[in-house]
């Protein structure tokens, strides 16, 4: 498995840079990988309650939410996460929010 | 007066075809596959299609794109076909003279120019020679040495003994190794080409299918 | 190649009775078709170019004659007589552990299926049927990358491919349905769920409501436009099949008759599957074979309707909306393995001002590379991005602003080829470029 250093610590990640353990994720790794990862200059609040609603809906439920959900709860317009996020809300904002990879064609 | 080779030749001529009678049989042996899906196109355009104009160099990309290769197969196969038809006329007591001569030679010539580059090309490209199996240097050598071994028979009659003799090993080896191609490209080019005909990618709507 | 830890492990603890099993699901696969195609190759090496694998790296092991060689070669050894005799002099080789490895780093590995070098065969080899037979016998010997099998676990669970449940998916449609009345100034809008008697079922992939339901607004706002009787179901929705890329034909049957039963169900007249290759591939041509019957009704990809709506006259679009240049991107399994390959040209003909063809296109386009399951499969993300580089040589020599894919899993490869090449291209739907360049006949908002 690669793994990514961060703050000290080698994390096991994917060959497509999805955490293997999501347990290990920080809000700091976010930003991290926001960086490296997504080549987001800088986090802004929006990006930041889309990570956090992934991140929450994920603990709970075990599994990534639907991006109906993120817009409802986050209020950010559906266009807008494409804008935020551009390798879109299942490589781009679950990937940051530290979910494992989900299934399907994404 | 028949001589020993010729006998042997017509022998080695009846094991090629019935052994090639039977792995046709093994082949399709394993059965027609029934299919359920409605057809949206015509399979047997697709046949027409793969045997004719599918087989201009123009409608594939490997053959565009390789034509020095392209044309040495080419090349090799015509001189195997000459050399088959030379076979044939010796057997039947036949001596070629005058320009029927000059028209076998010309073929037979660069058949065995194009089976060595061909050759050449398998046992000096890194990348060929380690996709090939010791098959693949004997059928070469064995239809190459036939084709030559035709050419110079033409010159000289002496040559008569080596010349069927190696018909005879040719022959031998065509059902054992990969020259089994000389059926199975035709068995499956009309299986291909009746797939794809069935499912509207033969014929392709523009020829040559590029833009 | 990242190393093949997981199945490593599962490697090392095949018996020999799994291989003969392996081995009985290949044979169980061949026709006479295939058993020819596995006599005839003569290892020219002139369809090394044709794979996109091979034109991204030129190994060895990228060319379509050495997978096919794997393959061949057991054939050889354990499916003739000469074969056994003569195993060094005609390459034929047995089936163990170490021939198991190469096939899945071969076949699972280095091949996205796509048939593009079935078509560049000098004799004419159909290669990608006799590779998806060997896959069949990986999965039959438990050999399939576990992420790629758990997508089709997950259809066969939960009924689609990514587990949405039945009120995530009903209330995402019903929120869509909102997003279209405001979007067409219409109230009466609609995206009907479960409409029995329906003329035609639309189904979706998955990852359209569940990340990405622009494409799917814009299907529903051509429906609208065309005044189309149709429906979606609530259950039995979903258009991916996964198991044409295990290779496992029981299950991909179980996936498929999940949209047979919705038609069965709702008694509409033409299944319409979304804008997806591989699930036009399945519905259409695969479906019947491994449930063994006919389908009782028409199964055509949207494509194909949008196409009619146009010639009826049922859609007015103003292509002045599109001026930048639009290419078209050729998914494997609906243009080379479907047969729909004009359908898309004729509408973006008339929806956008330029549309330049890439170079090859139609039945000759190169693959992606997220095909054939590719992209579920992370471990071999680095290879597939390496081999997409050649589809994102082509979209950048089109000089396109916008490319065009009419398949879900082809765009997410392209969004990532976009980023990784910086293409700088936006990439869209069939459906998305008709919907945006619509025209109503009542001014919209009013």
């Amino acid at each position: 498995m690669p793994t990514i250093e961060f703050s000290g610590k080698q994390l096991e990640v994917n060959e497509e840079g999805f955490l293997v353990h999501p347990e290990e994720w920080t809000e700091d790794l976010a930003a991290h990988l926001a960086c490296k990862e997504e080549g987001l200059d800088a986090m802004t609040d929006e990006h930041w309650a889309v990570i956090r609603f992934i991140r929450g809906h994920y603990e709970a439920n075990g599994s990534a939410p639907m991006v109906r959900s993120i817009c409802r709860t986050t209020g950010v317009a559906l266009k807008r996460i494409y804008e935020l996020f551009p390798s879109g809300p299942a490589r781009g904002a679950c990937k940051l929010a530290g979910l494992p990879k989900p299934d399907g064609c994404v | 007066m028949i001589s020993g080779l010729q006998i042997g030749v017509l022998a080695s001529g009846v094991w090629a075809l019935g052994l090639l009678g039977a792995l046709h049989r093994r082949a399709q042996g394993y059965g027609r596959r029934e299919l359920f899906a409605r057809a949206a196109g015509d399979p047997r355009k697709g046949v027409a299609y793969a045997f004719g104009k599918g087989m201009s160099p123009a409608a594939k990309e490997s053959a565009r794109e390789h034509l020095p290769t392209w044309f040495a197969g080419v090349g090799y196969h015509l001189g195997i076909l000459a050399g088959l038809g030379y076979v044939a006329l010796l057997l039947v007591g036949i001596e070629l003279d005058g320009m029927l001569r000059l028209g076998f030679q010309a073929p037979l010539l660069a058949g065995a120019l194009c089976g060595t580059g061909l050759l050449v090309k398998r046992a000096f490209t890194p990348r060929l020679r380690a996709l090939s199996c010791p098959d693949d240097f004997l059928s070469n050598l064995l239809a190459t040495a036939f084709v030559a071994l035709a050419f110079a028979r033409t010159i000289s009659a002496r040559l008569d003994a080596a010349f069927l003799a190696e018909t005879m090993l040719l022959l031998l080896w065509v059902p054992v190794g990969k020259i089994r191609h000389c059926l199975f490209f035709f068995t499956t080019r009309y299986h291909m080409a009746t797939h794809f005909g069935r499912r509207g990618t033969f014929p392709p709507a523009s020829f040559p299918p590029r833009a | 190649m990242p190393e093949l830890d997981e199945l490593e492990a599962r490697l090392a603890r095949l018996e020999p009775a799994d291989f003969e099993r392996g081995l009985a699901v290949f044979r169980g696969k061949l026709r006479g078709a295939e058993a020819s195609y596995l006599e005839t190759c003569v290892r020219c090496g002139l369809c090394a170019d044709s794979c996109h694998y091979f034109r991204a790296d030129h190994e060895l092991k990228s060319i379509p004659a050495y997978k096919l060689s794997q393959v061949a070669s057991v054939f050889k050894r354990h499916c003739t007589v000469e074969g056994r005799l003569a195993s060094a002099l005609l390459g034929a080789k047995s089936f163990d552990r170490a021939m198991a490895r190469t096939w899945v780093e071969a076949i699972f590995g280095r091949c996205s299926l796509c048939g593009r070098c079935s078509l560049n065969c000098t004799t004419g080899i159909h290669i990608a049927t006799v590779l998806r037979a060997a896959r069949s016998a990986l999965a039959e010997m438990g050999l399939v990358p576990s992420d790629l099998q758990s997508v089709v676990t997950q259809s066969l669970e939960s009924g689609n491919n990514m587990g949405i449940t039945k009120q995530d998916w009903i209330e995402t449609v019903e929120w869509l349905e909102e997003e279209l009345q405001t979007a067409v100034g219409d109230p009466g809008a609609r995206i009907p769920v479960d409409k029995e008697g329906a003329r035609v079922l639309f189904t979706v992939n998955p990852r359209e409501p569940k990340f990405f339901p622009l494409s799917l607004q814009a299907s529903a706002t051509v429906f609208h436009a065309a005044k189309e009787d149709w429906t979606v179901a609530s259950e039995g929705w979903d258009l991916t099949n996964y198991g044409l890329f295990t290779g496992d034909s029981v299950q991909a049957g179980a996936i498929a008759d999940n949209l047979l039963r919705s038609m069965q169900r709702l008694g509409c007249r033409v299944l319409i599957i979304g804008e997806c290759g591989h699930g036009y591939a399945a519905a259409r041509w695969e479906a019947p074979e491994w449930l063994g019957r006919e389908h009782g009704f028409e199964v055509r990809s949207f494509l194909e309707l949008m196409e009619d709506y146009f010639r009826e006259g049922r859609l007015k679009v103003d292509p002045d909306r599109h001026q930048d240049p639009v290419t078209l991107h050729d998914p494997c399994n609906l243009v080379r393995h479907g047969g729909v390959c004009e359908p898309q040209r004729t509408i973006l003909r008339r929806t956008v001002r330029r549309f330049v063809e890439m170079i090859p296109n139609r039945a000759e386009n190169f693959c992606c590379g997220g095909g054939g399951g590719q992209l579920a499969m992370a471990r071999f993300q680095a290879k597939r991005v390496q081999a997409g580089g050649v589809k994102a040589e082509q979209i950048r020599r089109s000089g396109a602003k916008t490319v065009v894919a009419p398949c879900h899993n082809c765009i997410d490869q392209l969004m990532e080829l976009n980023r990784e090449y910086r293409l700088g291209v936006s990439i869209k739907t069939v459906a998305e470029i008709v919907a945006d360049a619509l025209v109503f006949d009542q001014p919209v908002g009013r």
